[in-house]
């Protein structure tokens, strides 16, 4: 049983509610308004991990977000997540959490023995280590590293829970409620701007919770928590507690929030976590200061901890962090430390401050304790626990103190990570000894610690100011300014860094184990600019983002290079400014919603049908329709093709992209638009028609029907609907605004299928009755025509891809399903069957109708035979380029068809053409196989390629070499033409 | 020939957990037409739109109606006409009454339109919306061509009740509910009959 730190009164917890948790498997007791890691401070956990290099025993060393050393795993199963900052953690009922990076335990960690390795395993250590023999690389060096890389484990399994996005909005965006924010949120929310304050705690307040200052004779956490109360009964005003903003992009801001990462299990239909973007007009960066530690010998012993943090432990969480406790300060801060640990009864036993002199009421907080002015901390010993320290006093005398704890106070940092992220660069502050913001990002004002003001005092002016500023800039009128009384507050300092006299190692990235020495190194090694310096030893490249180390590091660099600190510079910050789980930025696009699914309006028919789908975009397509004693795909299809050719089948095309054309310049526009002419196309017709890139390469293909004189509708390929209408709308709108033509994309509006086979016409003819003459000579092929279906209206148009007889017919898509039903039914007499695109593209192929495999962004018309399409009557798109002497040269790989020598062989797309006998090479490669089928009608094996001079060539043989699947088939080069080359069956 | 039935677009939209912080009501019966502006004809559009509905054409993102016939502005010379009448033959009528002002082309049967309202209806928009919804930057009378969880749609308020009306394409529908239903499951959401 761990003794208990709890002090018997104080804090903001609730005693009346006792929680339970665990820490490495041993129950302890908490209470609610605890952290995890308040809560460890108050069982006298003092080790809590394993340090990342050094497995270097590590205790909790601050309270909030920039903590280097308590990194735990919380939960188990499915949801064990680790690297979380215990500092950070909402204590809940039930919270498992492990320490980490230890084997077999957190007392006896045998990666320990690194330590012993020290000196070898400095900064630089793998660049130069692993060099030589190359050959160990893949086999020992990286396994190895890997081995040892990494903090925590992951579950392994599928996270199980969700998480969601939000948009919100906002005049101004308050970032962090401390007394800063909460005044300029208070003072912009009463002016009636619509405010937003978000804040990374459970609890609003910030350093008023862990502080005993007053505000207007009212404590500060109580003044803190009548402010939220105002706040909240603001209709204008918006909190967002246990919301971190992380980072800030060109007038919008990153945010998350910890829906129910403090509760055992997300309730019912709540995420775990919400990603926010949140636009606002303006923000205000009021997120407070860090406490910077100060490198010394051993300064990384459990129980070494940031003053300020004490304070927190003990006001807020009424948890004592030592029993005997020592003070390093260069500021004033150290001794309000001291002060607030002897009110809590807890025995400060010397307060070492390296400024020669302080103010006597500076002095005097130190009650008792032993005073040490111009002195130095040089080494803290322990093991599990902080033992003793040693003090070298102004004379160079050292001294030996037993102490459990020693409170580190090396001044403060302004947090202002944010303000950099899009690219300004902090300037060093002599008067502060901090980096104060540079410039400001556009709408971001900054105030309270942020800005350098570091009393609570200047922080509720600075607040205050910053809110009104923002109301008269909304254009709204603040109501007064309200002047806040606040307890006397004395906030001197002066920077120091590094203790030269320190003895044992002395870590500047307590989070990277990055020492002193490791700063040395790179800067006798060259690595002087910070920007070397923090990749060369990983400074400040932790989770915590150097929040405690990377100042001190450059100051030392800073000093071993000669230069001032504002000489030396700094680094910038990048979002996330807190770790943000990917599966935030995720949301609810998770495995089949990884991106939204369209689905025709036939979709439930075919599934009836028993179709297999296959994505085609964003669509789902029927692929086949598995009948029963069918065993493989290959069946299903060759079948379907059959019934094709010998019947009628019908498959749904409704996702090929549809546009409606209008107005009386759609001819020309067309024209312009296709190689082809297609203003002389008369109205009840169709024609196939390409259009080019700019490039002069194919784009598309597709039909374009004349349904009235100035109507039109163009079909478009599956894959490029959206892109066709992009470029049609941008050849409109920027290059021929002069013509007078409309359009819209209607592929939502028509369910379209194919009817195709030589029974085709009966079937529609049925299923039409008087409503249509469907004859040759009524409907030729190539017409088109609107009818109606009872009183619904449809589209019908005699296009082929089959080659066969074949028709499209569309309705409205609220009857898509209805009409698969009604032509599965009309076409029961004529052995009616549903095909899938697999069949499609076998009819397609043996017709030798190029497609996606062929329109793939490589080939001119030419390539694809449809040079005789490329009318030189009219301009249109893609005409110059596609002249260009490399896309007319006959040596350019053209569409050939392909049939295997022996029969029995199987072609597959993507294997190269060699001559036979030519060693395959990229020099001998002529071209490559597209797309291949088995053909039903020839009982074969056959494909499609473009292959050098192809047309020129047919009747050679040639081989067709794929070294991916290990095969090197001899084919003869035929006509792409398979099937009723003449074309009889489609006019018939 | 047997008549072929209407499929609804959200005829698969379910309600789910408790309350009714979001209650949706699919329109049904409405006819939906593109109409696109002819060259140089806007004023005549106008004239033509007022003398034929009574209504001021929209300009910018906005919606009028009047007698059960609204008109939206989507973009450009753009507009969205809806007809509550149940008329099918409110598109062909159109077509004649805009003639040589604007092109009509129907699209009753590629949207379906949701009439959201309820409680927590801009909590669960401001999960997917991302414009801000909020009465004193789009009042009723504001329409939006916007995206909800990468999924287009037209979505208009109604009134400041509010009440919003989304127009979703029908290949998307099941996408769309998906969302729906994940983002208003934590207030309930309620999934009633047109009255």
């Amino acid at each position: 049983m761990t003794d208990s730190r709890r002090l018997t009164s104080g804090g903001l917890i609730n005693r009346s509610k006792v929680l339970s948790f665990s820490f490495d498997g041993k129950p302890l007791p908490g209470f609610a308004g605890d952290t995890l890691a308040s809560a460890l401070v108050a069982n006298d956990v003092r080790l809590v991990g394993r340090s990342f290099k050094y497995h270097r025993r590590r205790g909790i060393f601050s309270a909030g977000p920039e903590e280097p050393n308590a990194l735990v795993e919380l939960r188990s199963g499915a949801r064990r997540e680790p690297n979380t900052k215990a500092t950070t953690v909402e204590l809940f009922d039930g919270l498992e959490a492990a320490s980490q990076n230890r084997w077999p335990s957190l007392a006896f960690d045998v990666g320990a023995v690194n330590q012993i390795a020290s000196p070898m395993l400095v900064a630089g250590f793998y660049y130069k280590t692993f060099m030589w023999p190359a050959a160990f690389w893949e086999k020992l060096y990286e396994p190895a590293i890997r081995r040892a890389a990494g903090l925590g484990r992951l579950s392994g399994e599928d996270d199980p829970d969700t998480y969601e996005k939000a948009y919100a909005f906002c005049d101004l965006l308050v970032i962090g409620a401390g007394p800063a924010g909460l005044a300029a949120a208070l003072t912009a929310g009463r002016a009636g701007l619509r405010v937003i304050v978000a804040e990374s705690d459970f609890a609003l307040g910030g350093r008023l919770n862990s502080e005993t200052h007053e505000i207007d004779s009212t404590p500060g956490a109580i003044w803190a928590y009548r402010a939220e109360e105002e706040l909240a009964a603001l209709p204008n005003v918006r909190i967002m507690r246990r919301t971190s903003v992380f980072g800030v992009y060109d007038g919008e801001y990153g945010a998350i929030e910890r829906v129910a990462d403090h509760l055992p299990v997300p309730p019912a239909f709540t995420p775990r976590q919400r990603l926010w973007k949140i636009v606002a007009r303006e923000a205000i960066l009021a997120a407070g200061a860090v406490e910077r530690s100060i490198v010394f010998g051993g300064n990384d012993r459990p129980g070494v901890m940031l003053a300020s943090s004490m304070r927190t432990y003990v006001n807020r969480f009424a948890a004592a962090p030592g029993r005997n406790v020592a003070v390093f300060t260069t500021s004033d801060d150290g001794w309000r430390t001291a002060f607030d640990l002897r009110n809590a009864g807890i025995s400060v036993e010397c307060v070492v401050d390296t400024r020669t002199s302080v103010a006597p009421q500076v002095a005097a907080l130190a009650g008792n304790a032993a005073i040490f002015l111009g002195g130095r901390v040089t080494c803290a010993r322990g093991g599990r626990a902080l033992r003793s320290l040693d003090v070298l006093d102004a004379m160079g005398d050292r001294k030996t103190f037993a102490v459990d704890a020693l409170a580190v106070a090396g001044g403060w940092n302004p947090d202002i990570a944010l303000s950099t992220h899009l690219g300004s660069s902090p300037a060093w502050s002599e008067p502060k000894a901090a980096f104060l913001a540079g410039d400001l990002p556009d709408g971001m004002s900054i105030a309270g610690a942020s800005a350098g003001h570091f009393t609570l005092a200047e922080a509720l002016q600075d607040g205050t100011i910053s809110g009104a500023d923002a109301a008269v800039r909304a254009g709204c009128h603040p109501h007064g300014m309200t002047r806040y009384r606040t307890s006397g507050e004395c906030f001197g300092v002066k920077a120091f860094w590094h203790v030269a006299e320190s003895r044992g190692k002395a870590f500047v990235d307590l989070q990277n184990d990055v020492t002193d020495k490791d700063v040395a190194l790179a800067a006798q090694e060259g690595f002087r600019s910070v920007e070397h310096l923090k990749r060369y030893t990983t400074l400040g490249m932790a989770t915590d983002q150097g929040r405690t180390s990377n100042v001190s590091g450059l100051a030392i660099m800073a000093e071993l290079t000669g230069r001032t600190i504002a000489e030396t510079g700094t680094t910038r910050a990048r979002p996330p400014h807190v770790p943000v789980s990917i599966g935030a930025f995720a949301g609810l696009h998770t495995g089949k919603h990884f991106k939204p699914t369209r689905l025709t309006a036939g979709h439930r028919w075919a599934t009836s049908q028993g179709a297999t789908f296959v994505e085609a975009g964003q669509w789902l397509r029927a692929q086949w329709f598995s009948r029963p004693r069918e065993t493989d795909w290959l069946q299903s299809v060759t079948r379907e093709v059959e019934m094709v050719r010998s019947a009628v089948g019908i498959c749904d095309v409704s996702t090929l992209g549809k546009i409606a054309v209008i107005g009386p310049d759609v001819g020309t526009f067309l024209d312009r638009i296709y190689i082809n002419t297609f203003s002389t196309l008369a109205v009840g017709k169709v024609r196939y028609g390409i259009m080019l890139r700019e490039d002069g390469f194919v784009m598309d293909d597709g039909t374009t029907a004349r349904l009235m004189v100035d109507h039109w509708v163009m079909s478009t390929t599956t894959a490029n609907g959206g892109k066709v209408m992009q470029h049609l709308e941008f050849c409109h709108q920027v290059l021929w605004p002069e013509l007078d033509v409309q359009m819209v994309s209607v592929t939502e509006q028509w369910s379209q299928y194919a009817v195709a086979g030589p029974r085709s016409r009966e079937l529609l003819q049925h299923l039409l009755g008087d409503a249509a003459d469907l004859s040759n000579e009524a409907f030729p092929y190539l017409a088109c025509g609107e009818f109606l279906l009872g009183p619904i209206p449809l589209r019908l148009f005699r296009i082929s891809f089959s080659g066969e007889l074949a028709y499209e017919i569309a309705v409205p898509a609220g009857y898509g399903e209805a009409l698969a039903h009604a032509l599965m039914d009309a076409g029961q007499d004529f052995g009616v069957i549903p095909y899938g695109t697999e069949a499609l593209s076998v009819l397609r192929i043996e017709k030798g109708h190029v497609a996606g495999n062929e329109l793939n962004g490589h080939t001119v018309a030419r390539d694809l035979g449809l040079g005789r399409m490329m009318s030189t009557k009219k301009d249109y798109i893609g005409r110059v380029m596609a002249a260009r002497p490399a896309l007319i040269d006959p040596q350019r790989p053209t569409l050939v068809g392909l049939k295997p020598v022996d029969p029995a062989a199987r072609l597959r797309a993507g294997a190269h053409f060699i001559a036979c006998g030519a060693s395959p090479s990229p020099e001998t490669d002529e071209g490559y196989v597209t797309s291949t089928a088995f053909s039903p009608s020839l009982g074969h094996w056959i494909g499609i390629g473009l292959l050098a001079r192809g047309p020129e060539r047919i009747g050679e043989r040639i081989r067709a070499y794929d070294p991916v699947r290990s095969a090197d088939v001899e084919v003869e080069i035929v006509a792409p033409v398979f099937v009723d080359p003449k074309g009889e069956r489609l006019r018939a | 020939m047997r008549d072929l039935p209407n499929e609804r677009v959200f005829a698969g939209l379910r309600p789910i957990g408790g309350g009714e912080g979001v209650v949706a009501v699919e329109r049904v019966g409405l006819t939906i037409a593109t109409v696109l502006l002819r060259r140089g004809k806007l004023s005549e559009l106008s004239a033509a739109v007022e003398s034929n509905f009574n209504i001021a054409l929209p300009v910018g993102a906005k919606w009028t109606a009047y007698n059960r016939v609204a008109l939206l502005g989507t973009g450009p010379g753009k507009w969205l006409a809806i007809s509550e009448s149940n008329d099918p033959a409110f598109v062909r009528g159109l077509e004649t009454q805009l003639q040589g002002r604007a092109s009509v082309v129907e699209q009753s049967g590629g949207l379906g339109v949701l009439r959201l309202s309820g409680s927590a209806l801009l909590d669960t928009l401001e999960k997917g919306v991302q414009i801000d919804l909020a009465p004193e930057t789009f009042p009723a009378g504001s329409v939006a061509v916007t995206s909800i969880a990468h999924i287009g749609v037209t979505l208009w308020k109604v009134d400041d009740g509010p009440t919003v009306d989304i127009a979703v394409a029908r290949s998307l529908a099941g996408s769309f509910q998906h969302w729906l239903e994940v983002s208003a499951a934590a207030c309930g959401l309620s999934v009633r009959p047109q009255d």
